[in-house]
């Protein structure tokens, strides 16, 4: 990246990443994505964390008494206002005169895109000194697995069923990373769990810049998707190798592709193999294909020039 | 006639709406009260009433969009639990001082804050004294079984047309996820907008034709006498409802030497600590609101003539316990009993609670 204005930071990989947990004997369910996000990134983020979660999984599974999983400082916030209290939080240690901290929200993707967008706003537009990470599982499924404004086209959730005359979900993904780019902040980017370097990099990125950062992470979740506990994470890369999802980043007003593959893997067989989206016909998968094609020459066009 | 059925309190409610032939739903997650919206989905009503059911983006957005809904005329309702009804009272505060009927329905779970997703009736303060900003009360049903769910829906939205206000189903976890057999009502047709007008009046915004004034709904009123003057006629309106509304059901009272005051799923416990108490020769007995605003506040008074003691059973620290002493007036003692954070009380701690709270302490 050449308009890149941080420079030489150590990079963080597995083998020389900190063997300390800070986010450990948690009760998520087996498989769970939006833990290896939260995992990795505290890793990389290290000791020196305020760490603020919504209601969500994450916050459920986390602060289960006596088991608290968190090791660094964390606070379970109200739902639609974990950017503001990230905010208030970044405020109070700066007016301790702390120094060497960084402010992190974990927050899914109901929490993010749908009744906390607001707040989130709000927090990038004043650039306050917060990294929001946005675990996207593509569904409400803290409280039982619910259509969200990330939730694809296509998706069975208990808000959106699918049977003979209606498929699942009738509306595509919000396209989060470009809201959130469109406020012009520092760096934001997306990830995936399925390509952990690729989002320890991004993570390690956004914690050496001081304003908001945002990073939206894709992580599975096999209770709500209808997957094998033991390949979540084959899934989370197979969802950016058939293009559904895309690894990017923004920064100093420039988009650019990470990962730009000449071919796709199929998306079918990435869909097939989910219970959420068994049902789908051909038809609706050429849709989803469709969708997919019209979004990667858009950006191919507009991003990498 | 109506239909026999195995069903869950939030099912229920879903299922009751659309028979009743309810216009639209708006709702947004949040664990105990999924089903309600869940069931809607998955019944569709839309293909078969033409019911409309959304799923917002947050609770602020469902209480609006029951704002603008109840503004055209039609039946709407939404559903939520604590933290989210905190949420809505912005939205409620405003459907009260425009005066539009909807019915809001809360599924109580533990508080304060996130609190826990186990049954409590800590909300009973914010549902009954109003809750949100400015003098306004909403009516407040609450239901005691799966039954009463399913009843309150069809009452709850005719007493909000009736006199024009926010109805507010108070429920709890216990009642909301409890599974129980319950007779249905016969679909109903949905009401069309002539219909609405001849009964209650032309009040709803459903479009300007060329040859009528068009209607305003608001809550705002910049001058203070016309505002003072909008205040007075919605306390007129207030005292009506406790006038002609009050709702009860009294259990076991006749010969009663003591009373509990309990609603909802708390009054079920109440009724099997009756069992124990008169098992052991204590007579009591028990008065259950069937709404708890307006409060049956002339009956407790009168049985405060009969009874010796009076114990308000509440899963809350101690709620309706203050409308049962402002009724009793210090001629007897009242005490409360409750457990909280999302623990329903046992009867025989109701009963060792009235042995040691009302009985003892005589």
């Amino acid at each position: 990246m050449t308009n890149d204005t941080v420079l030489k930071i150590p990079r963080i990989t597995p083998k020389n990443m900190t063997e300390k947990e800070f986010f450990y004997g948690h009760k998520a369910c087996a498989g769970c994505g939006g833990s290896v996000a939260v995992r990795l990134a505290l890793k990389v983020l290290g000791e020196r964390t305020y760490t603020a979660l919504p209601a969500g999984c994450m916050a459920a599974v986390g602060f289960i008494f006596p088991q608290m999983a968190f090791n660094t400082n964390a606070l379970i916030t109200t739902f639609p206002g974990v950017a503001s209290m990230a905010s208030g939080i970044a405020a109070g240690a700066k007016a301790l005169g702390q120094k060497d901290f960084k402010t992190v929200c974990f927050a899914g993707d109901g929490g993010t895109a749908d009744i906390g967008l607001q707040a989130l706003s709000g927090m990038i537009d004043r650039d306050d000194d917060v990294l929001y990470i946005c675990y996207d599982n593509e569904a409400y499924m803290n409280t039982g697995i619910q259509k969200s404004g990330l939730t694809p086209y296509g998706t069975l959730t208990t808000t959106t069923p699918a049977g003979k005359n209606i498929h699942g979900t009738k509306t595509n993904k919000k396209n989060l990373f470009e809201i959130i780019a469109a406020h012009d902040i520092k760096y934001a980017a997306t990830a995936s769990i399925g390509y952990p370097q690729d989002y320890i990099n991004k993570v390690n990125k956004a914690k050496h810049i001081k304003g908001a950062t945002f990073i939206h992470v894709y992580a599975s979740c096999p209770t709500g998707w209808g997957t094998p506990t033991n390949t979540s994470i084959e899934i989370a890369r197979e969802a950016v190798d058939c293009g559904l999802i895309f690894l990017a980043e923004y920064q100093n007003g420039d988009y650019k592709l990470n990962k730009n593959p000449k071919e796709f893997k199929s998306v079918k067989e990435y869909l097939t193999k989910q219970g959420r989206f068994k049902h789908m016909t051909d038809a609706d998968i050429e849709q989803v294909i469709a969708y997919r094609d019209m979004k990667w020459e858009r950006m191919r066009r507009n991003w990498n020039s | 006639m109506g239909e026999l059925k195995l069903m869950k309190g939030n099912e229920v409610i879903a299922e009751a709406a659309i028979r009743y032939g309810c216009d639209g739903y708006f709702g947004y997650p949040i664990t105990p009260q999924s089903e309600v919206m869940e069931t809607l989905m998955l019944q569709k009503p839309w293909e078969t009433t033409g019911m409309v059911v959304v799923q917002a983006e947050s609770e602020v957005a469902s209480i609006n969009m029951l704002y603008g809904g109840a503004s055209c005329g039609k039946r709407v309702f939404t559903s939520s639990s604590s933290p989210g009804i905190s949420l809505m009272l912005e939205g409620i505060s405003y459907l009260a001082g425009a005066e539009l009927p909807c019915l809001i329905v809360n599924v109580v779970r533990g508080g304060p804050g996130l609190g826990t997703i186990q049954p409590s009736q800590a909300d009973y303060n914010q549902a009954t004294k109003g809750g949100g900003h400015g003098d306004y009360q909403t009516i407040v049903l609450a239901p005691a079984s799966v039954q009463e769910m399913n009843d309150h829906v069809g009452l709850g939205f005719d007493l909000a047309f009736k006199y024009r206000i926010p109805s507010l189903i108070l429920t709890d976890g216990v009642i909301g996820q409890m599974m129980e057999k319950v007779v249905v009502e016969d679909q109903k047709p949905r009401w069309t907008d002539e219909e609405i007008k001849e009964k209650y009046g032309d009040w709803a915004t459903t479009g300007k034709q060329k040859n009528r004034k068009g209607n305003i709904i608001t809550s705002l009123a910049l001058e203070s006498e016309v505002m003072e003057k909008h205040n007075i006629h919605l306390q007129k309106k207030y005292r009506e409802i406790e006038e002609n509304e009050v709702l009860f059901e009294e259990f076991q009272t006749e010969d009663a030497e003591y009373l509990f005051v309990a609603y909802g799923s708390s009054a079920r416990v109440c009724q099997k600590a009756i069992e124990i108490a008169r098992a052991k020769g204590i007579k009591v007995g028990l008065l259950r609101p069937i709404l708890v605003w307006p409060y049956p506040k002339k009956r407790v008074s009168e049985l405060a003539d009969q009874v010796k003691g009076m114990l308000s059973v509440e899963m809350s620290a101690g709620q309706m316990v203050i409308d049962v002493k402002l009724a009793v007036n210090g001629r007897i003692p009242v005490e409360h009993f409750g457990r909280f954070g999302g623990i329903i009380p046992s009867p025989a701690e109701v009963v060792e609670a009235l042995e040691q709270k009302i009985i003892g302490g005589k």
